[in-house]
């Protein structure tokens, strides 16, 4: 034990040189190559699995439609991994979960500003709202430290609704509830701030609901869904919905406002096509 | 100046009240009817008047020398043949009438040359008031009237103002006046440049009918030769051909005639048209989305001067799910408009990650191919799969890449390291955070890369796993090609180990296959910090540079020797001596730099002319004369008369002299000493006791 405590502070002093000779956690570091999907271990049982399950699955779906062929997920302990490595973390939130440390804050707030994207999963959404207890007080708890936008529901035109699949909702294993992000930046602003774009090109680092979108995206083993999701023909049709939102999710983690901006492509095009005719 | 002054010796109050007793004395006197009434009401205000202390003030003056302001123009103008001559014995001879003159004192004030030109106004009117206005009797300005300062002349002085001259009658000069030039360009969109001949003073005949011939250069090259008869605008379409600055010179060869012109150097200007691209577009294809890629797009959407067309494949043709379409927010891209039809519009075409897998037909690569040839850019950030069958090498892109994979990934942490190359190349050199020896802290490891050998004449600026390439930049025909054989930069986005500069290495990756000349890794740069001294700075990937040779205007060659500065750079400074266009070259590369004006202001006009100070000398009744029909004699007339005039032998030019004086003390004097207002008072105080004393007995007897 002391003798761990002394190589920490020797590698405190060396400074970033020693740092660097420690070899990077090999999940991490395939979770890098492959684009793995990650999610945090609140240290719940059911929960971590279904949200391993969930991630497996949704990467299942990535793999067999799209061109992105995401690795196995990783479950990522907030207090001692490095999140530089990540692009996608998934964070279920329950009661009993412990506030992670001021370290890991900073490592969450570093993983933001440089274009990471947090999904906050409440897993409410078929009792919130009732007036009954919910989520809203544990995510309140665990996101109050970290540098989070004003945010907003997202709306009908964002982005998010068309980065690979045409969406009205965002489903999950229920339905129905509407999903926060970064707000959109006020006419004011962003004719103020035209000539300078946001950081990270105005991509919300953080998306927040609460339709238990692992437990829906959720297979076993053997390849099937592991929780049921509505009933019936409708209820296959809520988990095709919640699927087409995870992969809308990645791709517009891994894009970002790629998609509005092809908007954009055609006026280009028509402006080549003009200065053509003019020369 | 003398006065009567009073020094009370008691306060004013006691004074009046002593004169007001004094005249109820005498009102009262009256009316009791005594016949000293008069004499007591006098004795009481002589009692007061004598308090009053009545003085006589008496100033102390001097007779003030009168001040006659030479002005001395030697500004560059004035240096044209023999007119220094003239000014100096114009000056001579003026100084020496005017200390004959009783009570003159001169003020010589000398006209150097300024930036803005000669400032003959400025010169008057600080000149006069430096000196007190009751003083200055006269202000003569030996110069060739050609002032660039018209607004600071001063409407009137309170001498007569003459101006002498210079020059002679037969003067002439024809020159080149730049109507209008634009200070930017766009790149390979011609601009005009108009231009006209003028002719000035007393042209010869043979002269005045016979065209210019103008020649025009940029950058050294000539463009083109034409005539122009004067007076005629002409629009000189002149083409930027790169970025920064292009130097455009334009001159006529001086007239031949048998009274040679003023000067010729206003024949010629050198102007510097900044060369400015357009809109930048760049084509960003990404083979599949991945966490590098808002990395790209974040750095291109970041510049608000750029157009970026974006294109990634979501779904590769041979996966399919059972959406149906209208559920799907996928375009098809008009490949064949950008790849086939359009591809000469961008930039810049950066392949992120792409594997060829049938999207783009073999033809489009070609075609890519063909536009790197003739001048276009290529950016591969290659992730594993350029080791794959599916590897753009395969395509018929491969045959202009700088590298060909081996096949082998490396799959392990590994250091980022500027390779020798590297530290003098622009695009890596100076990075910040870059590992050096003996430094503990550097920026983070990436992951993974793939192993490429370089191609023979591609430079290797970046090396990773095993001193393997990665970073490699390439010229192929008149383009470029940069191929970075990892994914990975992003993870210095992210800060992984610290981070690194990643943005600004993708620009510069970026921006040196777009040509910026600021990371061109050979060039010869020129500083013109300040006036004319030059920083000269050589960029070079060789180890050493050889010596600047620079072309003076006037033919004559200096040669710098460059001292290196930091890897890749060698300067040396340098001054040029007098404004022109310097031509440099180190035997490989050229280049024109065009120091202080474009044409120097002096000889803008050098015809002297006496119309811009005219106004002024007939308002103060002075003279413009001519030193070429001699110097004038100097006279003294009274203000106000007429200053000048024609003399038996030669004209005169004169001052008035204005008796000014000064004050120097004062003389306090009493109007009457103490005792004699003692023996006033006493004695009318006694003559009004008399009178009625003599009254009294008179009555009595």
């Amino acid at each position: 034990m002391i003798v761990k405590a002394l190589l920490a502070v020797l590698g405190l002093g060396l400074g970033a040189a020693a740092q660097a000779q420690e070899p990077p956690d090999p999940r991490l570091v395939t979770a890098a190559d492959e684009v793995a999907l990650a999610y945090v271990v609140t240290g719940e049982g059911p929960v971590d699995t279904a949200s391993e399950a969930g991630l497996r699955g949704i990467s299942q779906v990535l793999t067999d439609r799209t061109t992105v062929e995401p690795g196995a997920p990783i479950g990522i302990r907030l207090d001692q991994d490095d999140l530089s490595l990540l692009t996608f973390l998934y964070w279920p939130v329950t009661e009993s979960q412990p506030m992670p440390s001021p370290q890991a804050y900073l490592r969450l707030n570093r993983f933001l500003r440089s274009g990471g994207m947090i999904l906050f999963d409440t897993r409410d959404g078929d009792i919130a709202g009732l007036g009954g207890p919910d989520g809203t007080e544990a995510l309140r708890r665990l996101a109050a430290p970290l540098d989070v936008p004003p945010l907003a529901p997202v709306p009908a035109d964002h982005v998010l609704t068309r980065s690979f699949y045409l969406l009205q909702d965002f489903p999950g294993r229920y339905g129905g509830r509407e999903i926060w992000a970064e707000a959109p930046a006020s006419a004011e602003e962003a004719a103020e701030g035209a000539p300078f774009r946001k950081l990270n090109d105005g991509v919300t680092p953080v998306i927040i609901g609460g339709n238990a979108w692992a437990e829906a995206w959720a297979i076993g083993e053997n390849g099937l869904p592991l929780y049921s999701v509505g009933s019936g023909l409708d209820g296959e049709n809520q988990r095709e919905m919640s699927y087409r939102f995870g992969v809308n999710l990645i791709m517009y983690v891994l894009t970002g406002n790629y998609k509005s901006d092809q908007v954009h492509v055609p006026a280009l095009l028509e402006r080549l096509r003009r200065e053509e005719v003019m020369q | 100046m003398t006065a009567i002054g009073f020094d009370p010796l008691l306060p004013w109050p006691v004074i009046a009240t002593v004169a007001l007793l004094a005249l109820v004395v005498a009102l009262w006197s009256w009316w009791r009817g005594l016949r000293g009434w008069a004499l007591r009401g006098l004795a009481g205000l002589a009692a007061a008047a004598a308090l009053a202390g009545p003085a006589l003030e008496t100033g102390i003056r001097e007779t003030l020398s009168d001040i006659l302001l030479l002005i001395d123009d030697r500004s560059a103008s004035q240096s044209l043949p023999g007119r220094a001559a003239q000014v100096d014995a114009a000056l001579a001879r003026l100084e020496s009438q005017a200390l004959a003159l009783p009570g003159t004192e001169i003020r010589r004030v000398t006209l150097g040359d300024d930036p803005d030109g000669s400032l003959l106004g400025t010169a008057i009117t600080k000149a006069l008031a430096a000196e007190p206005q009751t003083r200055v009797a006269g202000i003569i300005a030996v110069s060739d009237g050609l002032t660039h300062d018209p607004a600071m002349i001063p409407a009137d002085a309170p001498a007569p103002v003459h101006l002498l001259l210079t020059g002679r009658p037969e003067d002439w000069d024809r020159r080149l006046v730049i109507e209008e030039a634009p200070a930017y360009g766009l790149i390979d969109q011609p601009i005009s440049i108009r231009v006209r001949i003028e002719d000035q003073g007393r042209v010869p005949e043979a002269i005045a009918s016979a065209p210019a011939r103008l020649h025009i250069s940029i950058d050294g090259e000539d463009l083109r030769s034409l005539d122009l008869p004067p007076d005629v605008s002409l629009d000189i379409p002149v083409v930027p051909r790169h970025a920064g600055q292009n130097v455009v010179s334009i001159g006529f060869d001086a007239p031949q005639a048998d009274i040679p012109e003023l000067t010729d150097r206003n024949n010629a200007a050198a102007l510097q048209i900044q060369g400015v691209r357009d809109r930048l577009r760049v084509l960003l294809v990404s083979g599949e989305p991945h966490p590098g890629e808002r990395t790209w797009r974040n750095l291109l959407k970041s510049d608000a001067n750029l157009d970026l067309i974006h294109f990634t494949i979501l779904r590769p043709p041979d996966k399919m799910d059972a959406v149906p379409v209208d559920e799907m927010s996928l375009i098809a891209f008009p490949t064949q408009e950008l790849f086939l039809e359009r591809i000469r519009d961008f930039d810049l075409i950066i392949f992120d990650r792409y594997r060829v897998r049938g999207i783009l037909m073999p033809q489009y690569f070609d075609n890519i191919r063909r536009y790197v040839e003739e001048g276009g850019a290529v950016l591969v950030s290659a992730g594993p799969e350029m080791s794959t069958v599916e590897s753009l090498n395969l395509s018929p892109l491969g045959t202009i890449l700088p590298g060909r994979p081996t096949g082998r990934i490396y799959e392990e942490p590994y250091l980022p390291r500027l390779s020798p190359e590297g530290e003098r190349h622009p695009v890596t050199a100076g990075l910040s955070g870059a590992p050096r020896e003996g430094e503990a802290s550097h920026w983070g490891r990436w992951l993974r890369m793939s192993q490429v050998i370089p191609e023979p004449g591609a430079q290797v600026v970046l090396t990773g796993a095993e001193g393997q390439p990665l970073l490699i930049l390439d010229r192929v025909g008149k383009g470029r090609v940069a191929m970075l054989n990892s994914d990975q930069v992003w993870l210095w986005g992210r800060g992984f180990e610290g981070g690194g500069p990643q943005l600004e290495l993708l620009r510069r990756i970026a921006h040196w296959s777009m040509k910026e000349p600021d990371l061109e890794e050979e060039a010869l740069l020129a500083d013109v910090a300040e006036g004319l001294a030059v920083t000269i700075t050589r960029r070079s990937m060789s180890p050493e540079a050889r010596p600047v040779r620079i072309t003076r205007p006037d033919g004559q060659t200096d040669t710098v020797e460059l001292a290196p500065a930091g890897p890749g750079r060698f300067t040396a400074r340098w001054t040029a001596p007098g404004a022109g266009l310097y031509r440099m070259t180190d035997g490989e590369i050229s280049r024109v730099m065009a120091l202080g004006p474009a044409a120097p202001r002096e000889f803008e006009e050098t015809v002297a002319s006496g119309d811009l100070l005219a106004p002024l000398a007939e308002k103060t009744r002075g003279a413009v004369l001519n030193l070429s029909q001699g110097i004038p004699d100097l006279r003294a007339v009274r203000e106000g008369r007429q200053a000048h005039g024609k003399g038996i032998s030669r004209n005169w030019i004169a001052i008035t002299p204005r008796g000014a004086t000064s004050t120097t003390g004062m003389t306090h004097r009493p109007l009457l000493p103490g005792w004699a207002w003692l023996v006033l008072v006493a004695g009318l105080a006694l003559a009004g006791w008399l009178a009625e004393g003599r009254s009294l007995r008179l009555r009595r007897g």
